[in-house]
């Protein structure tokens, strides 16, 4: 979550953080070192960083490391550490002052910074496997912890997946403007899932998780202020929200392999709706062309558009409701987000992968119309490079 | 929704009724026909970018964890 200034002990937070960081980094070396034992162990290190960049708002800079290893076809494991240091200045109040509700940046700055650790360990038993992950999440006023059992069952020769999994994340919110708000948030999840193998160039996924919610979904940022002029006095209320929020994502993603033309298809949609009343689609078309066994480029298109919360207002509404946020990610907005990746593979094992991609969201790009009128049009880039090497 | 999900059950049970012999799955094997088609790290970092500017989510795994992100 972003603090509007650095908390106070920022220093050794931030140590902390690295601290976290470097544990998640020293477990690499271990998954390589176990690797070399023997010939059937193989994994893969990587390190990736995120530059993305809104206009004249936040700017975000994330490097992450990661490592797999698998031994002897049984076990599998995957660590993964990642760093957000998120600068910049973060919109906090919606406003009618201006005569139409707007978004207001305050002059304090966003100085904020999240570590993220994640480990998963999984095991087969023949045509059955299981699997069991920890992810712990930190930034100095949001905290959470999370975990999952999974179990997949290959069927008809491995043509067939099934995926079936349970998990859940127990979440403290806080506050830099508010030291003494500690607040829980729970999330039981669900996951269902089948792979089939179409056809020698042809596989497809369908993925369906459900997630339960309850605790503390207010963001402790934001707010809304109204002026009416029959009123002395503006409405002013800070965003609140349901105790709870239960969702459902279902993905479906379809890859074709083109020989001839050296190519393949990727495309993913998924669907999203939840008890909030958000609806949203999100479509990605994306084609990878390869040049020879060392170069490869994917040009991809991402397009997303949303339904409004039932209890987001860009106004504070009369009489006054018990839940009401103005967040412009409650709003309804369409976006389109084309991107493309460089991919080159050098014959000592090294991958080099660079991506760069454009990011506008606005009220006009819904598809059918209906978009929020206060939603604050963003246009953001951002570039991702990563090295990575199999071992 | 309940039509598509019946049309891709349908499918599903239909194209299994059409083995892919294992030396028919080189291109299966191929990094780009993964459903994850990039990096690990790429992944995650492009996954937190759209999920701190919408309110959808998920749907490919669970176990990830909250975040604050505004």
């Amino acid at each position: 979550m972003a603090a509007t200034e650095e908390p106070p002990g920022g220093e050794p937070q931030r140590s902390a953080a690295l601290g976290a960081l470097t544990q998640a980094a020293l477990a690499l070396p271990i998954l390589l070192a176990s690797a070399k034992a023997g010939a059937a162990h193989v994994g893969e290190i990587g390190l990736a960083v995120l530059g993305y960049r809104e206009r004249g708002l936040i700017k975000v800079t994330e490097p992450v490391l990661w490592g797999k290893l698998q031994l002897d076809d049984v076990w599998e494991f995957e660590a993964s550490g990642a760093l957000d240091m998120v600068s910049g200045a973060s919109p906090e109040l919606l406003t009618n002052l201006s005569g139409k509700p707007v978004q207001s940046v305050t002059g304090a700055s966003v100085n904020d910074r999240r570590t993220t650790t994640g480990l998963r360990a999984k095991r087969r038993f023949g045509d059955f496997s299981l699997s069991v992950s920890r992810t712990v999440s930190n930034e100095h006023d949001y905290h959470s912890h999370a975990y999952s059992v999974q179990g997949e069952l290959d069927l008809d020769q491995r043509l067939t997946t099934i995926a079936l999994g349970v998990g859940r994340s127990d979440d403290r919110v806080g506050s830099s403007i508010d030291p003494a708000l500690d607040e829980p948030r729970d999330t039981r999840e669900y996951l269902a899932g089948v792979t089939q193998v179409l056809s020698p160039v042809s596989v497809v996924e369908s993925t369906i998780t459900l997630s339960r919610g309850q605790g503390y979904y207010n963001d402790p940022y934001k707010s809304t202020l109204t002026f009416y002029p029959d009123l002395v006095l503006p409405l002013f209320v800070t965003d609140t929200r349901p105790d709870h929020r239960n969702e459902l994502a279902w993905l479906t993603r379809y890859r074709r392999r083109f020989p001839e033309r050296n190519g393949t298809l990727q495309v993913d949609y998924r669907y999203f709706r939840d008890d909030w009343g958000i609806r949203a689609h999100t479509l990605e078309l994306a084609w990878q062309q390869d040049f020879g066994e060392r170069w490869s480029v994917r040009p991809a298109l991402r397009y997303y558009m949303q339904a409004a919360a039932d209890f987001y207002s860009p106004v504070v509404p009369r009489p006054q409701p018990a839940v009401l946020s103005s967040d412009q990610r409650l709003a309804a907005f369409g976006g389109l987000s084309p991107s493309l990746r460089v991919i080159l593979r050098l014959e000592d094992g090294f991958t080099f992968e660079g991506s760069a991609g454009y990011v506008h969201d606005a009220a006009s790009l819904r598809l059918g119309g209906g978009g929020s009128e206060a939603f604050s049009t963003l246009r953001a880039v951002y570039g991702i490079v990563s090295i990575s090497r199999p071992f | 929704m309940r039509r598509v999900a019946a049309a891709l059950a349908t499918a599903v049970v239909a194209c299994a009724c059409s083995p892919v012999a294992p030396y028919q799955r080189g291109y299966l094997a191929r990094p780009d026909m993964a459903m994850e088609p990039v990096d690990a790290g790429t992944a995650k970092a492009l996954e937190r970018t759209y999920s701190a500017k919408e309110a959808a989510r998920g749907g490919a795994s669970i176990g990830g964890g909250g975040c604050g992100c505004n």
